[in-house]
């Protein structure tokens, strides 16, 4: 569409945010230097910058924000999840954290890069909301850090800790539910004042909203029995696999349920 | 330490037991009396009745915690020992409405009897929130007095969350949601509600001009004697026509001219812009494998006109599709009664705030897709719409908190009063 002539340049702008973004996922992984960390962050911030700088010469080239087509949406979620990944490094300084959203963000560019066809593929009119990208971004990333702690969890479970090395595992899980909990939370509440906008109601129990309410709550009870019984361990991992499981129903397994006919999430293509 | 815990938790006459025996117990009552009154759905009373409710509910629960905070029972009602079982119940009660399919008939006895279709509807739903209210009241104020800074996050998530379901569940009475069909030029002031019933709106809309902007149609190939898409497994089923030439499953279409709106003379088409005129394009396309070409014309059709399909050999064709809207809007002129006249644009996604009323795009006459002459809105009242908000903020406040502060040291078990 009009704005394809841009995307030509794609691929530079692209390779040149999944290098710097190798490159720092490398040096965090190997390196255990402060100066090597700092120049991680640094690589991780200039691939983000790439994307950025592509991104508004792609929007004063089109003359409308580039939101609308899913090629566009992808773009987003790269430049965000990689935001928020160096973010939560920086305040909580795990270093797999940042690499791990580095890979998704690239992930995301990948596919553009493979599939130049979704540049201008459409979306529907109610889709078209400058709620849709902040929605969808929260969400990505809220699933990967909880997906990570049920890693973590399950690693718990299976190759049983001492005493002395549980306690920094399952810290490492509490950060990372709280993380995660954070942001299924603003997605929750972004759908909500979006429905809002496009549908005249913030909360319909449309099947998606409905498990993605089941699996807040589960990730609630995790929250308030670790809140209690801060030695439970075992039991407390348990709850965190379960809640893994219904959030990956929610994710996935809605679309297959009978009660979620005519849900305005179910995606066909 | 986890054994000392679970025997502690037994012997405390305010323990999980009790948490888990009440949710039960809410439960159980709820089921029963929704069974005993005919499966019957529930509607909370309207306005003034639940603004009254609401404020004797906030009374009586800020007057017991200052009466009684230092009882047990009240320190048991604001501590994760009753929260836990209440989550879980209310849990409960929502993956029921996970696997039932809601606002549909009844299909079997069971759940007419315990309004399982109707779930939001119903006394444990009801209670359960009530429950889950108190509780979180009372929590709330347990952190809030003293008041200590590191208590912020806390009271932001458990208050917020508290605001959203008090007006929710109290404002959903008042909530009206109709929709009005208008047609071109005509004044309308009347809307129905989902019962049929017809309501007088505060204001009249005409519906000067309705419009669809719409993506340029794709095309596809097809088996022509079934008109079936030829190949599932192709990846590039569909391509958007807006590019002078492009592949489509071994075969490369060239563009040649390409019509916006248009009708069909003769053996060709020609720009039209009248009711009933539809894309169409002229193309030309070889066949990459023996490289045979072929002309002609397709169009994707409208109500008045048939599609035409370009055929390509003895099985297939290739044909347009119908084009997808990219933006509907209408351009209405609202009058209020006492006097004040707007002229407006509304669109999906972009409603429009009339004296207390949001007016949406919800819907046209699709067969007639953009000559459509209906027009469907949506009017939406919610009074408590912005307690609900005042809710949501200070929960995305709090959601900020949980990401800034992480997991309280010591469980966070320094702050509870």
């Amino acid at each position: 569409m009009e704005g394809l002539i841009m995307w030509l340049d794609f691929p530079v702008y692209a390779s040149a945010a999944i290098l710097c973004w190798l490159a720092a996922s490398g040096l965090f992984l190997t390196s255990g230097k402060k100066l090597m960390n700092q120049m991680a962050a640094g690589l991780s911030a200039a691939g983000t910058t790439f994307l950025l700088v592509f991104i508004v010469i792609l929007w004063i080239h089109i003359q409308r924000p580039p939101m609308r087509t899913l090629g566009e949406t992808r773009l987003w979620y790269a430049i965000f999840i990689s935001a928020i990944g160096l973010a939560s490094y920086l305040r909580w300084k795990y270093k797999w954290l940042v690499s791990y959203s580095l890979g998704l963000a690239m992930v995301f560019l990948i596919i553009n890069l493979q599939h130049p066809e979704t540049y201008d593929k459409t979306l529907m009119p109610a889709l078209q909301s400058p709620w849709f990208i902040p929605h969808v971004i929260v969400y990505i990333f809220a699933y990967a850090m909880l997906g990570a702690s049920s890693l973590v969890a399950l690693r718990n479970l299976f190759f049983v800790p001492t005493e002395k090395t549980i306690q920094g595992a399952i810290q490492m899980a509490d950060n990372l539910v709280y993380l995660g909990f954070s942001f299924l939370t603003l997605g929750l509440l972004f759908g909500a004042l979006w429905a809002k906008e496009a549908w005249g109601h913030y909360w319909t129990w449309d099947p998606k909203e409905t498990w993605a309410f089941i699996t807040w709550m589960f990730y609630l009870v995790y929250i308030h029995y670790r809140f209690r019984h801060p030695s439970e361990h075992k039991k407390a991992m348990a709850i965190l696999t379960a809640s893994f499981a219904i959030l990956l129903i929610c994710w996935f397994g809605v679309n297959y349920l009978p009660s979620a006919e005519n849900s305005v999430h179910v995606y066909s293509e | 330490m986890s054994n000392k815990n679970s025997r502690k938790t037994r012997t405390n006459p305010w323990s999980y037991r009790d948490g888990t025996i009440v949710t039960v117990a809410i439960l159980s009552l709820g089921f029963a009396i929704q069974a005993a009154s005919g499966g019957i759905v529930i509607r909370i009373a309207g306005f003034p009745w639940n603004l009254v409710a609401g404020l004797i509910f906030l009374a009586i629960l800020l007057s017991a915690f200052v009466l009684w905070r230092k009882h047990r029972a009240m320190k048991w009602l604001g501590s994760v020992k009753a929260a836990l079982p209440a989550i879980l119940g209310f849990t409960f009660l929502v993956l029921l409405m996970g696997f039932v399919k809601q606002d549909v008939e009844p299909k079997n006895a069971l759940s007419r009897l315990f309004g399982l279709t109707h779930l939001i509807k119903t006394w444990p739903f009801i209670l359960i929130n009530l429950y889950l209210l108190i509780l979180l009241g009372i929590a709330t104020l347990k952190r809030l007095t003293p008041f200590n800074l590191k208590n912020t996050g806390f009271f932001l998530n458990h208050f917020g969350l508290f605001l959203v379901l008090f007006s929710t569940a109290l404002g959903s009475s008042d909530m009206q949601r109709l929709s009005m069909n208008c047609y071109k030029n005509q004044d309308v002031n009347l809307a129905v509600d989902a019962s049929g019933k017809s309501v007088e709106m505060p204001f009249t809309v005409k519906l000067l001009n309705f419009t669809i902007d719409e993506f340029r149609p794709k095309v596809t190939i097809i088996e022509t004697k079934t008109g079936q898409p030829f190949s599932e497994k192709v990846k590039e089923r569909f391509e958007l026509m807006d590019r002078d030439s492009f592949n489509i499953s071994g075969f490369r279409i060239n563009v040649v001219k390409f019509l916006e709106n248009s009708g069909k003379v003769g053996d060709s088409f020609e720009a039209w812009n009248e009711p009933g005129s539809a894309p169409s394009a002229k193309v030309r396309v070889t066949n990459l494998t023996n490289h045979s070409e072929i002309s002609g014309w397709i169009c994707s059709g409208s109500f008045a006109n048939p599609a035409q399909v370009l055929e390509l050999n003895d099985q297939l064709s290739l044909a347009m599709l119908p084009a997808e809207p990219r933006k509907f809007s209408s351009e209405l002129d609202i009058q209020a009664k006492n006097g004040k006249r707007v002229a407006t644009t509304i669109e999906v996604n972009h409603p429009f705030k009339m004296d207390g009323w949001m007016i949406y795009q919800q819907g046209y006459n699709t067969e007639m897709g953009r000559w459509s002459n209906l027009n469907v809105l949506e009017l939406v009242r919610d009074p408590w719409l912005p307690i609900v908000y005042l809710g949501i903020f200070l929960m995305m406040a709090g959601a900020g908190f949980l990401f800034f502060t992480g997991k309280p040291k010591n469980g966070g078990t320094n702050h509870v009063a």
